[in-house]
């Protein structure tokens, strides 16, 4: 092999066929590097950066709906307006918020935490990532168009968002962004499915793999299972909208309640899709915080599969309420206070995580706490609403929302907000500051109960969801005026996050590799970690790796010198090429999509639009697959690694 | 129906309509006392009373967790934190892995709270579903159809000779005491149908015949609403039930059955001016309220003074009004009998509107959206799309047809509508 001390690219002769090249992409730095990166630090990188965009305008639009709500009657908002915001918003927040922010992390941080060198198909990876953004961009072109945004709801319920209902490209462009995003989420998690099988560092096994690790096995076996629903069912939506099918055309004999199933199979693993993720972060801060290990590791990780497994037999409770019988009804609601026993058990383990600790109370414990409480109170409400009659009451009334922001916010956003501050060391060599990271949860927490606690009491009185505005007489304004209240607190404290978050990024205290003295083998890497990630791959011995070696130093230290001896003897580190077809992909999906959806019919321009697209995406595949999967050679200098 | 639960329902009810008024008492926070016109917690008959036990038995559960958890993680959050620098820097604790007895003793406590809840589920799901066996015979059937942005009420068993059933929208009239079956029915998209304070929402799906059972206790009047986003008016997709005692539902019921109130013309007046000034009619800012606070002082004696004759009534007005209404193009009218049907009078005989045949004696327009006054229907008609935008009245009526309205025009409309008891 080759015993020069540079990167270099394999010389042509040791291949077997030769690839097609049209271009070799080899920058480092710059605009063009971002574009063609296959390294799953920096894609976990942008996946974050997006999803932080987005989750602000998410809260915008957040924000606009409850200033419409302040008061009875009131008039900032049109009725359009409103339903617009209150579609976006939902569809914004799950899968162009956490969703990509879940990504981000478990792009970045599972491969080094089962000591890999990437994942298993990098420029899948990219590709997934630029689908991502092409998916985005089409759900929200609509702002500036005269169709406007999505305005049928998250959910796209049938027959409203069939074409007699719904005339305008709205809906078209909310199918088609949706489809891209799935698209991206399975390439995503097949890619992850292989990477957690295959790809683990020797010694590595499944039962000492990080919680974070299996909940992102977990998580991607529910998209990868969940989505195709949601797939068939937007397929069938579009072809209803574009080709004059009937699946959902009551006129000729179709059933909304198709829709109504398919929607729910796919959107009841989501919600797990979208809190697994923050479970696993908040297993492994606990630990680190307590300077002990998860109480139960098995059983943990068991729940975790469990929920999940289960997660695929409680669909219908979104459904209590059409007409589905006492049978069905019944069961539904059995199998959903089952799936109470596994998340239980979870908190449980937790909170015997922390007993007999020493706890450090730094900013990712604090969330992590907030994480527990909130989640308990959103986990009680929800198994309120598994109670069927009572559901009967709660269902689309202000009880839900209540019940589904404890559980994502208090939830899912805690434990990533946890998990940035939390990795940021890591990640960019900097550390946020403690003061105003408490201070911002502090605000957050704050202001979130304040905007949601009272809509239990909203939703018990009667007020139902989706509803622009409200007569004083009923009851609604004081909890209404005390919901956006809190939720411009809330904005104060994300605002407070993010500047926080963004100073630190160019100019926070520079830190010390493992500040958190934490227990996982990503920790033991530089911090930022090297293009590279491992020197040299290391060998596993128990579970939490990074804490057995710190106390065991002397043994681990003899067993990883005879492991780096073998390494040395195998020629570099093999590093996947970089690539700009996956990103010329996504621009194809991008512009087909857009072909498709956003284009009038009529002129022959929608299709040759779409048809540019097709061409674009499959001579990029094409093109892909020719270019070979070699890769080079690094020799990294040897030197101490910065710390 | 007793439920399986170790306190009565009324002293379950009790310990929490206290324990919110108490707190809301010491914040001053009304919020906290759900005693809206659409609470699910002060119900009126024994479907919603049987689902708010259910709702109290799951609220006492995970209370009774909420306090044993709670205490335990907070008290391990102050016990067990590190004090200072010292203590954090401190050699680790125990690394304890797990307790396999405390894991399953926890997971067997889980499963035994959710029994408690799951028991007295099903049985409510049973009572629930559909109107109880011994009930069925005297059960009174209605049917209620959604649309695009109102409930419309049709009643099989009333049968009107070259009608139909009787129809009606807006106002569910039922006889209390009574259990009442409605078929739930939508003519274009999902909406679903929630009047709380008797009973929990069930959907009305094109295409599927849907169907609940509530009750009222007693002679009421009872506010309801759209609960399934169904597009751009959904807000404003209201409807109201009341419930009369037996006798007053029949004769309830024996007038409704008549064709139209006619109000003839003195002799000798028919081309008389109307007596009538026409005020302009006051400017209404956006989105304004269409309800007022005096009518709600006793809604159902409101309601029961809709009943009667308004005084001042002027005939004159009134007979150019049906014109108006019923009266082809070419005659002055204004097709509004294409989507309303008026029974007995010729013209009107649309059925893609609410059926208007004794609308003078619904306290509610719009979809319940806005009292039945002559201010507000006047308001209604003279620009429907400000009160509820994307109607059916403004975009498949006014617009294609261009229809205008003078003030003199709006003035006989309404008197012509409110005439109709």
């Amino acid at each position: 092999m080759d015993a020069l001390a540079k990167s270099e690219f394999l010389p042509k002769e040791h291949v077997s066929q030769k690839p097609l090249v049209l271009w070799r992409p080899t920058a480092k730095t710059g605009l063009m590097s971002w574009l063609t990166t296959v390294d799953h630090k920096r894609i976990g990188f942008l996946y974050g950066f997006f999803a932080l965009i987005f989750f602000l305008v998410g809260g915008i639009e957040a924000l606009l709906i409850r200033l419409q709500l302040a008061v009875p009657n009131n008039h900032v908002l049109t009725s359009h307006q409103y339903n617009e915001m209150f579609t976006m918003h939902a569809t914004t927040m799950i899968f162009l918020a956490v969703m990509p922010l879940s990504a981000a992390f478990f792009n970045f941080i599972m491969p080094l935490q089962i000591g890999a060198r990437d994942v298993a198909f990098p420029r899948l990876n990219a590709f997934s990532l630029w689908t991502f953004v092409a998916g985005a961009i089409i759900l929200n072109i609509g702002w500036f168009r005269m169709d406007g945004a999505p305005a049928g709801g998250w959910f796209g319920y049938t027959p409203l968002t069939t074409h007699q209902f719904s005339p305008h490209h709205d809906i078209d462009m909310w199918v088609m962004g949706l489809q891209l995003l799935g698209v991206a989420s399975v390439a995503a998690s097949l890619n992850f499915v292989v990477t957690i099988i295959n790809l683990r560092a020797p010694g590595m096994t499944m039962m000492r793999m990080p919680v974070f690790t299996w909940m992102t096995l977990v998580t991607a076996f529910l998209i990868v299972l969940a989505f195709p629903a949601i797939t068939i069912a937007l397929v069938e939506l579009m072809m209803d909208r574009l080709f004059g099918t009937n699946f959902f055309e009551v006129s000729n004999g179709g059933m909304p309640i198709l829709w109504t199933h398919l929607f729910w199979v796919f959107g009841h693993p989501e919600v797990y899709i979208l809190i697994l993720p923050a479970m696993g972060i908040i297993s492994e801060i606990l630990p680190t915080f307590s300077r002990k290990p998860l109480f139960g590791y098995p059983i943990v990780v068991f729940s975790g599969a469990s929920i999940g497994f289960l997660g695929f037999g409680v669909w219908s409770h979104h459904m209590f309420t059409t007409g589905m019988g006492a049978m069905a009804t019944a069961a539904f609601s059995l199998t959903t206070m089952c799936i109470a026993v596994p998340t239980g058990v979870k908190i449980f383990n937790w909170i015997g995580t922390l007993w007999g600790g020493h706890l450090k109370m730094r900013t990712p414990m604090m969330f992590a706490l907030g994480f527990i409480w909130l989640f308990m109170i959103g986990g009680f409400s929800g198994v309120m609403h598994a109670a069927a009659p009572a559901d009967a009451q709660q269902h689309n009334s202000y009880f839900v929302v209540a019940h589904f922001h404890y559980v994502l916010i208090g939830g899912s956003l805690f434990g990533l907000l946890a998990g940035i501050h939390y990795w940021f060391p890591l990640m960019f060599g900097r550390k946020i500051s403690e003061f105003w990271g408490k201070v911002s949860f502090w605000v957050i927490f704050v202001g979130f109960n304040v905007t949601f606690f009272p809509m239990h009491f909203l939703g018990l009185n009667g007020m139902p969801r989706r509803t622009y505005t409200y007569d004083a007489d009923m009851g609604w304004a004081q909890g209404n005026l005390i919901a956006t209240i809190g939720a411009f607190i809330l904005a104060i404290g994300v605002g407070i996050y993010f500047v926080t978050m963004i100073y630190t990024f160019f100019r926070g205290e520079v830190t010390t590799r493992d500040p958190w003295d934490a227990r996982t083998l990503e920790w033991s890497l530089p911090n930022p970690p090297p293009e590279y990630n491992y020197r040299f791959t290391p060998h596993v011995h128990a579970r939490d790796d990074w804490w057995h070696f710190k106390q065991h130093p002397d043994e681990a230290a003899a067993a990883k010198a005879e492991h780096e001896k073998e390494d040395a003897g195998h020629g570099g580190i093999h590093m996947p090429f970089q690539s700009i077809y996956p990103f010329t992909a996504g621009i194809g999906l991008l512009i087909g999509g857009i072909g498709v959806s956003v284009v009038d019919p009529g002129s022959g321009r929608k299709l040759a639009i779409a048809i540019i697209g097709g061409v674009i995406l499959v001579v990029s595949i094409y093109l892909w697959s020719l270019e070979g999967n070699e890769g080079y050679h690094l020799h990294p200098e040897d030197e101490e690694p910065h710390s | 129906m007793r439920l399986f639960a170790p306190f009565s329902n009324i002293l379950r009810l009790g310990a929490f309509a206290l324990a919110c008024a108490g707190a809301s008492l010491l914040s001053g926070c009304s919020w906290l006392i759900m005693d809206g016109h659409q609470s699910t917690i002060q119900v009126e008959g024994p479907v919603a009373r049987n689902q708010l036990s259910l709702f109290l038995v799951t609220c006492w559960v995970t209370l009774v967790i909420f306090i044993i958890v709670g205490s335990i993680l907070a008290y391990a959050t102050f016990r067990f934190r590190a004090r200072n620098q010292a203590e954090e820097e401190a050699k680790p604790p125990e690394q304890g892995h797990g307790n396999p007895m405390i894991e399953v003793g926890l997971i067997g406590a889980s499963v035994f709270a959710l029994v408690i809840i799951a028991v007295p589920t099903l049985k409510s799901i049973w009572y629930t579903n559909d109107v109880p066996a011994e009930s069925k015979e005297n059960a009174y059937q209605v049917t209620a159809t959604g649309y695009q942005w109102w409930f419309k009420f049709e009643y099989p068993t009333e049968q009107i000779a070259g009608y139909g059933a009787l129809t009606t929208g807006d106002e569910l009239v039922i006889p209390a005491g009574r259990p009442v079956h409605i078929n739930l029915r939508s003519i274009d998209v999902m909406h679903s149908f929630w009047v709380p304070k008797l009973a929990g929402k069930v959907d009305m799906i094109p295409n599927r015949a849907n169907y609940l059972w509530l009750q009222a206790d007693h002679p009421g009047y009872y506010w309801g609403q759209c609960a399934e986003y169904c597009g751009e008016s959904h807000a404003v997709m209201r409807f109201r039930v009341v419930a009369l005692s037996p006798r007053d539902f029949e004769e309830w019921l024996e007038n409704q059955t008549q064709p139209a109130r006619s109000v003839p013309v003195p002799a000798g007046d028919a081309q008389a001016r109307p007596q009538a000034q026409f005020a302009a009619l006051r400017e209404f800012s956006q989105n304004e309220t269409g309800s007022s606070g005096a009518f709600e002082v006793d809604p159902l004696s409101s309601w029961r003074a809709k009943q009667f004759v308004d005084k001042g009534e002027d005939p004159v007005l009134i007979a150019r009004g049906k014109v108006l209404f019923a009266a082809p193009p070419a005659d002055g009218g204004k097709t509004c009998g294409t989507c309303h049907t008026i029974r007995g009078v010729s013209g009107a005989i649309g059925v893609q509107g609410p059926d208007l045949t004794h609308v003078g004696a619904r306290t509610t327009l719009a979809g319940s959206w806005l009292d039945n006054t002559p201010e507000q229907l006047r308001r209604w008609i003279h620009n429907p799309e400000a009160v509820k935008p994307g109607n059916k009245m403004w975009v498949n009526g006014y617009v294609p047809n261009n229809i205008k309205l003078t003030p003199e025009d709006e003035a006989a409309l309404v008197a012509f509508l409110e005439s109709l008891k």
